[in-house]
């Protein structure tokens, strides 16, 4: 099978092996279960996601780290895994949700671009000359439709709804805490506190706003909707998800 | 053979045509309105040339005797100077015959008028409103070379279409059906036809940019016929210059001037 | 002679009290020539939105299955029905991909949307040939008739007007539009959308 040129099973395809399994996206989780861990936590009031992010060196610029990204103003992202993969699909993602506006003049609800982002990354195991995508996301967003909703998408394209969730090198430890700590009436305030304190569990080293990234969803109250829903023809809809700022972050971890 | 070069160069004259367009459209809508025993006739007072305002206030209705009122709409210079020749001969019959032309007599010297210039027409439209002999109220309206017709009510000029429809429904009643056992009124009193005819010109002033500024309507009342609603009306003045015939009465209202 | 006249047909749809209307005329037309009076040119497209494509007939048939593909992909992909606004995004921008070739229509939509709070408002919206968005509070016009549906509209409406009152004056409006129009009339359709029920209603009207 093997010969200099690679043999019939030469296409960069993900190839089944005989035992039905695809060897590239458990190699594509593999390199995620190796990616700083990131977890997310459905609140009745919004949801929170966060991450680790650790520089390999003192001497990187950290400021210039993103792992927490924003793709439009209801929905936002985090991943473990591999940093370009994850720029990529970032990019494709805002792309997406543009589109999307430019149709329909509103922004996707988070079921409708977490499917779009697992198509991208369903496809990069069918199309030849291209390897799995090396990340796991967790979206989290709110829309008018299903209100705030946690999805986490894997290399293979599947993707699921969470009400709490963890990726990355210490996910199973982190889910298991996440279901002692978890109960269906925490508050966002409260869920910001547990994503700290479950992070923590497996942290190497300090805990500080520089190493520590988290995105918020807060649900819009009734007042706050039916203003919108005013004008909303032009006027930019009021975001509804956040990154915290590194004074926020701060504030968190103090308490 | 540069000579040559030269010559074929500037001898190219392609033949040239101009022309001289002697007229231009000047917006504005006039309406007229006949009732049992009076008529209304108005007009807005805005004149404009494409996309400018030439002035705010051109009026468009002109009382020609004390039981005729004449709007013209179309090209005003021509507007202009064919009131004045349908009034010069308007003063000639009063020489000759010592009393005022009647309503009906108006109606075809105006369309003899009009189509003495069949091949060079005033650019106007005409509606004339006034009294009849029999003392009814008459409206009578005008093609630029003088078909003409008597009607109980006319509008006409750039709001023309947005207002005509409405007054076919509310004054002909068109595509209404009366309650089982009624009918509708022939005629309407004069403070629902005044009410109608400033609906109309608020209706076309909000949606044609060439209607607006100001608003006259004559009235014109039939001889011996009570004012009832008419007194005391805002912005109203009375034109009549006899004392025991037809009165000719003049409401001025402000419209949207945007 | 403009490929927007050349069918003839208007639309027109009103605002009323928790409710909408939305009517037009049924000529189909070549030039002067009458060719059908049933034909149709307003639709639905969800039990709470209808709207009307006045202008050149081959291309109100080909927007119709366009729309209802599209719609379709949208109820299936997002799992709920389309709002009229976002319905009317959707017109627009399917237009407007056709900005320098474009389709000889100005649709007409009307339709009750959600609140947030769970109630329904009243929505109307037209857009020109190209999907220029107008979403006027009262009501809107278009097709070969709409200075005149213009004229009347602005003579005739008035907010707030319940469904049978809101049946009248949509009626009378459109009636007498297309019956100054040549290129309109020769029947009337009108529906009225409330919050439990839509009223179709087929107008006895002149048919000259």
């Amino acid at each position: 099978m093997a010969s200099a040129d690679g043999g019939a099973y030469s296409y960069s395809l993900t190839v089944f092996s005989p035992s039905g399994k695809l060897v590239q996206i458990e190699h594509a989780l593999a390199a995620v279960s190796q990616g700083t861990t990131s977890l997310g936590i459905k609140a009745t009031n919004g949801i929170v996601i966060a991450t680790e992010k650790k520089a390999s060196s003192i001497l990187i610029d950290d400021s210039m780290l993103d792992k927490v990204s924003v793709i439009c103003p209801n929905i936002g992202i985090v991943y473990s895994g591999m940093g370009p993969d994850f720029r990529v699909l970032v990019t494709k993602a805002r792309k997406s949700a543009q589109a999307y506006w430019k149709i329909y003049g509103e922004y996707p609800p988070t079921r409708v671009l977490t499917q779009e982002i697992a198509t991208v990354m369903q496809q990069a195991t069918q199309s030849g000359g291209v390897r799995p995508y090396g990340v796991s996301l967790l979206v989290a967003g709110w829309d008018i439709n299903r209100g705030p909703s946690l999805y986490q998408v894997d290399p293979s394209g599947s993707f699921w709804a969470w009400k709490a969730s963890a990726i990355g090198k210490n996910m199973t430890n982190a889910k298991t805490f996440l279901e002692k700590r978890y109960n269906d009436d925490i508050s966002l305030e409260d869920a910001i506190h547990t994503a700290l304190l479950t992070l923590k569990e497996g942290f190497e080293g300090q805990m500080t706003e520089k190493t520590i990234e988290i995105g918020v969803v807060t649900v819009p109250t009734a007042a706050e909707l039916e203003e919108g829903k005013i004008g909303g023809e032009t006027g930019r809809p009021r975001p509804t998800f956040r990154k915290l700022s590194e004074e926020e972050v701060r504030d968190y971890l103090s308490l | 053979m540069p000579d040559m070069v030269n010559l074929s160069a500037h001898s190219q004259q392609h033949p040239q045509q101009r022309q001289f367009n002697p007229y231009t459209e000047n917006g504005g809508t006039i309406l007229a309105i006949a009732g049992a025993d009076f008529s209304v006739i108005a007009g807005d007072t805005r004149q404009s040339e494409g996309y400018s305002i030439q002035t705010r206030y051109a009026p468009k209705v002109f009382r020609l005797t004390d039981r005729a009122v004449l709007a013209v709409n179309g090209f005003a210079a021509d507007g202009n100077m064919f009131v004045k020749k349908v009034r010069q001969r308007l003063e000639w019959y009063r020489h000759a015959h010592a009393k005022d032309m009647p309503l009906r007599a108006i109606a075809r010297l105006i369309q003899t008028m009009l189509y003495s210039r069949r091949f060079f027409p005033f650019y106007v439209y005409n509606i004339l409103a006034g009294i009849e002999e029999d003392g009814s109220g008459a409206v009578y309206s005008f093609d630029p070379v003088g078909s003409y017709e008597r009607e109980a009510c006319r509008a006409a000029g750039a709001g023309q279409s947005l207002v005509q429809p409405f007054l076919d429904n509310q004054i002909y009643f068109k595509n209404q059906k009366a309650a089982h056992g009624t009918s509708h009124p022939a005629h309407l009193p004069l403070n629902t036809v005044l009410s109608l005819v400033i609906d109309s010109f608020t209706s076309a002033t909000e949606r044609h940019i060439e209607v607006g500024d100001g608003l006259e309507i004559y009235v014109v009342l039939s001889k011996g016929r009570p004012m009832h609603g008419l007194e005391g009306l805002r912005g109203m003045e009375e034109v009549t210059t006899t004392n025991d015939g037809e009165r000719v009465f003049v409401i001025r209202r402000d419209l949207k001037k945007d | 002679m403009s490929i927007m006249q050349l069918n003839g047909g208007s639309v027109v749809a009103m605002v009323g009290k928790d409710c909408v209307g939305i009517a037009t005329d049924m000529r189909l037309g070549n030039q002067a020539l009458g060719i059908s009076s049933e034909f149709q040119r307003v639709f639905p497209l969800t039990d709470r939105i209808y709207y009307g494509l006045p202008g050149l007939a081959t291309d109100v048939a080909t927007l119709r299955e366009r729309f209802r593909y599209r719609v379709n992909m949208y109820t299936i992909k997002e799992e709920r029905e389309i709002e009229p606004e976002t319905f009317a995004h959707l017109v627009s921008s399917t237009l407007y991909e056709h900005r320098f070739g474009p389709y000889f229509v100005e649709p007409v939509i009307a339709g009750l949307s959600k609140t947030p709070s769970g109630g329904l408002k009243p929505f109307i919206a037209a857009t020109d040939l190209i999907g220029c968005l107008n979403f006027a509070k009262d009501f809107v016009v278009a097709g070969t008739a709409s200075e005149k549906l213009f004229g009347v509209a602005e003579g005739l409406w008035e907010p707030d007007l319940e469904p049978e009152d809101l049946f009248e004056t949509i009626s009378q409006t459109l009636m007498n539009a297309v019956d100054r129009d040549a290129y309109s009339g020769w029947g009337c359709t009108v529906h009225i959308l409330t919050k439990d029920q839509v009223i179709t209603r087929t107008l006895k009207a002149r048919m000259d």
